[in-house]
């Protein structure tokens, strides 16, 4: 930590940004101390990316302050900003995809690389391979590869070298460990420790709690635009933390369970994908969420895939609604009324480029028109009475889906599918990259759609979320069902140990096919 | 699965996505990539080993003296286009094309041929048409830019502004021309080399050294690939890409002072030449790589369809049958890319 006497590296003081009548900031401060790795969490619309964009010179506040070392900054703009040694890595991951990792480290400022313009590409290669080591050893990057063959956390990497490489003194990371596994993770925190030494400060958004405890010294938490608490980490527990960004005890996240289970709304029996699971057999009654977890590899996602029909199956049965049914396309899925809302929203959910209106009635147009025309009335207020219903957070219905949030966009996604109104739902991963407020909300649709007696089958790896949301779950491991529980009775103790196999599965017996009733 | 009870509080503690790396193009696609490029390698040793056999002469020197010379006008014209290619972005619709870069030439040997037919110097006479070329860049440049035309639309309309300037200029004669300059260009040769040949030995290497190996070079490349990121990288987008189309204008420039030397004076039916350019731009892609334009690319694939005439020819084909293959490659290429585009995404 630094002496008090020394001005903190960055001191932004009241800060208000308003959008028209949305105020994204009110009388906001984040001060950071040099040489310290200083959280920013929130959840989305709190105001971390309208804080950093006005960091980053994007925007310009209403009215507040910014002192950089001490020194006031005005009308600040992007490169001002980096003159000034601050460094934004922001989510995106803004490389060209086919230049090799020594270009991409070294686009913008390849000068010294040779006189009259010409590249020095050998140099060029060396010193990325120097920066890489210093920064990232023990990560494996080959510095001739191309950029479109690498891992979006080998991506990621690049682009923190290429911010580190520009010597800043202030570093600012946006969600950087997202698509990072855990090897990686470790190595970036050590990096970023190492940074810290060196007088460097961090600043680390993230939404990942662990994280911030581990690496952070402090943390400022916003909510609604405003600062509503600087402290450490280290010895505020993390409910606490969670508890001022949401203003809400965590226990009430999860709704509450009084729904009417009824007949069977999805069985599987013995469904079979050679390699991927074997004899996976459950059901899910009407009014009843049932929860499928399981490592990586252990089939469930496949699993899922296969009932909506994107995988072929070997063997077993698929019955909806009590009829045996054949599902060998997603056409034919929607056509028995089960919905897919799949992980990766941005490349399978939704069409980024079309309006919330256009996504959330793309795939049931029929129900909105007659003869080939869509009644447009009838159109929008079905769309709105949804925007209502799943609170999306956005100026309209005629915005594009790319300028949401990752939560409002999972909402659209959801929207989509209740527009049609579907009898069994398959959710995978329904909440990953989901701010903490959009994640009730869908647990309370989730929920209110269970009332309303569709079936649900929620994949996740989030066990708190599965042990909320569920009456049932079943643990998959090795393409095998392990154990078929009901979540009044586990807690994620027991099913970690089944989930890893640190619990054989011992109970032949087990019958699989038919839950627990409750 | 990193989710213990020692988490219980953090609500987004898990992180499922951990233990999945994600590939952003899968090995898949890096397949179809070597499989198009050996597959490009193989065709073109394919066609030419067809013709060796078939078409007496097709591999004797003087044949292939031959063909480097028919070759130079394309290739140059084909220079240009790639550099706007580069700078613009591979997408069929919305990337960089210059579809001008034909008609520039007509209009440029018009002014060329004319002038010197007005008495004017060779000096003054090739400034003038270097002067049209650039104009002509300059003005698809503001289209662009400046209007943010698509370059499909604008590069189309300008296109036609350079057939009527042409006409109107030539009425549709051919205008015969001739002066010391063109006669040099035309029979003058340098260390047993004809000055058409040596006009595309010197752009190639010019062009390979400007894009291949200067941080300008690179930074188009960058432009085009990815306008995001060469913007968070500090770079001017704009100039880049202005500058693409100024440097086609300028090749339609100098491909014209070869063509009013090849045809002794200009001729109507420069725009024919627009196809062949395309194809060698946008075929050239399949031999480098990163699947991405490249000069060297380029130049091969300008001397396989200077050799794909030829051997039409040599093997008594009508050269009619010559727009139709370059037609077919021209989709087959584009097919190849969106190909790997998709395989890739």
């Amino acid at each position: 930590m630094t002496a008090t006497s020394r001005p903190p590296a960055l001191s932004m003081r009241g800060i208000t940004k308003a959008f028209g009548p949305v105020k994204a900031l009110a009388d906001a401060d984040l001060r950071v101390e040099r040489g310290t790795i200083h959280g920013l969490v929130g959840q989305n619309g709190a105001g971390k990316s309208t804080i950093i964009k006005i960091l980053a010179g994007l925007f310009r506040p209403d009215r507040g302050t910014i002192e950089i070392d001490g020194e006031p900054q005005t009308h600040l703009n992007p490169r001002q900003v980096e003159a000034r040694g601050i460094h934004i890595i922001h989510q995106d991951r803004l490389l060209v995809p086919t230049f090799t990792v020594g270009e991409s480290l070294f686009l913008g400022h390849e000068g010294g690389f040779g006189a009259f313009g010409l590249l020095n590409r050998r140099r060029m290669q060396r010193q990325a391979g120097e920066a890489l080591r210093r920064y990232f050893s023990g990560i494996d990057l080959p510095i001739e590869a191309l950029i479109a063959d690498l891992t979006t956390a080998q991506q990621k990497i690049v682009q923190i070298t290429r911010a580190l490489l520009n010597r800043p003194s202030i570093l600012v990371l946006d969600e950087p460990t997202a698509a990072l596994n855990k090897g990686e993770v470790d190595t970036l925190f050590t990096t970023l420790r190492g940074l810290r030494d060196e007088g460097i400060s961090v600043i680390f958004i993230s939404h990942y709690m662990q994280e911030i405890e581990n690496l952070c010294d402090r943390v400022t938490i916003l909510r609604n635009g405003k600062d509503v608490g600087t402290v450490d980490p280290r010895t505020t527990p993390i409910g606490d933390i969670v508890a001022m960004m949401i203003a809400r005890d965590i226990k009430e996240m999860f709704p509450g369970r009084k729904r009417k289970i009824g007949a069977p709304a999805l069985e599987i029996r013995d469904l079979t994908v050679k390699g991927k699971f074997e004899d996976v057999s459950l059901s899910v009654r009407r009014g009843e969420i049932v929860g499928i977890t399981g490592l990586i590899g252990s089939g469930a996602k496949e699993f899922l895939q296969t009932i909506y029909g994107l995988r072929r199956a070997d063997g077993g049965q698929v019955l909806i609604g009590g009829k045996r049914v054949v599902i060998d396309t997603p056409a034919k899925a929607v056509a028995h009324g089960v919905a897919l809302v799949p992980e990766d929203r941005r490349s399978h959910g939704v069409a980024l480029d079309l309006s919330i209106r256009e996504n959330v009635t793309l795939s049931s147009l029929s129900r909105y028109g007659s003869m080939g025309f869509i009644h447009a009335g009838r159109e929008r207020s079905g769309v709105d009475a949804l925007i209502g219903e799943l609170d999306v957070k956005a100026a309209g219905r005629e915005v594009l889906v790319r300028k949401l949030s990752g939560g409002n966009q999972q909402k659209v996604v959801l929207a989509k599918w209740l527009s049609r109104e579907s009898s069994v739902y398959l959710l995978d991963e329904p909440t990953v990259g989901v701010d903490v407020g959009s994640k009730v909300e869908i647990y309370q649709l989730l929920s209110r759609l269970a009332e309303k007696g569709a079936g649900i089958l929620v994949l996740s790896t989030d066990l708190i979320e599965l042990m909320g949301i569920c009456d049932h779950l079943v643990v998959l491991y090795r393409g095998r069902v392990v154990a078929a529980l009901r979540t009044a009775e586990t807690d994620t103790d027991d099913v970690l140990k089944w989930a890893t196999g640190a619990q054989a599965s011992t109970r032949p017996d087990m019958p699989a096919a038919t839950m627990p009733a409750s | 699965m990193s989710l213990g009870p020692a988490a219980t509080g953090a609500v987004q503690a898990g992180s499922p996505h951990r233990d999945r790396p994600q590939t952003a193009r899968t090995a898949r696609a890096g397949g179809i990539d070597l499989m198009i490029r050996v597959g490009a390698y193989v065709a073109v040793a394919v066609v030419l080993g067809y013709f060796s056999v078939a078409a007496h002469g097709f591999f004797s020197l003087s044949n292939v003296v031959n063909v480097v010379e028919q070759s130079a006008i394309l290739g140059i014209l084909a220079f240009g286009m790639t550099l706007v290619v580069i700078a613009g972005g591979m997408n069929v619709v919305s990337g960089g094309i210059d579809l001008s870069i034909a008609a520039n030439m007509g209009v440029c040997a018009a002014v060329f041929a004319t002038s010197i037919n007005a008495g004017v110097s060779d000096p003054v006479a090739v400034a003038l048409t270097l002067g049209a070329g650039l104009a002509i860049g300059a003005v698809n440049a503001f289209a662009v830019i400046g209007l943010g035309v698509l370059p499909l639309l604008a590069t189309l309309a300008v296109m036609n502004v350079c057939i009527g300037a042409e006409l109107v200029l030539t009425q549709n004669t051919v205008i015969s021309a001739a002066s010391p300059l063109i006669s040099l260009m035309s029979s003058g040769t340098f260390l047993g080399i004809s000055v058409y040949a040596w006009f595309l030995i010197v752009a190639s290497a010019l062009f390979i050294v400007l894009v291949q190996y200067t941080r300008w070079g690179l930074r188009l490349y960058a432009v085009g690939a990815h306008r995001e990121a060469a913007h968070a990288a500090g770079l001017p987008i704009a100039k880049y890409q202005a500058a693409s189309y100024v440097i086609a204008g300028l090749c339609g420039s100098l491909a014209a002072l070869l063509s009013v030397a090849r045809l002794s004076g200009s001729s109507p039916g420069a725009n024919d030449n627009l196809l062949p350019v395309i194809v060698a731009a946008l075929m050239g892609v399949v031999f480098s790589r990163r699947m991405v334009p490249t000069i060297g690319g380029t130049l091969l694939s300008a001397l396989f369809i200077g050799f794909l005439a030829n051997g039409f020819q040599l093997i008594n084909v009508s050269s009619y049958w010559v727009n139709g293959v370059q037609g077919l490659l021209i989709l087959a290429v584009v097919s190849m890319t969106s190909l790997t585009k998709r395989a890739g995404t």
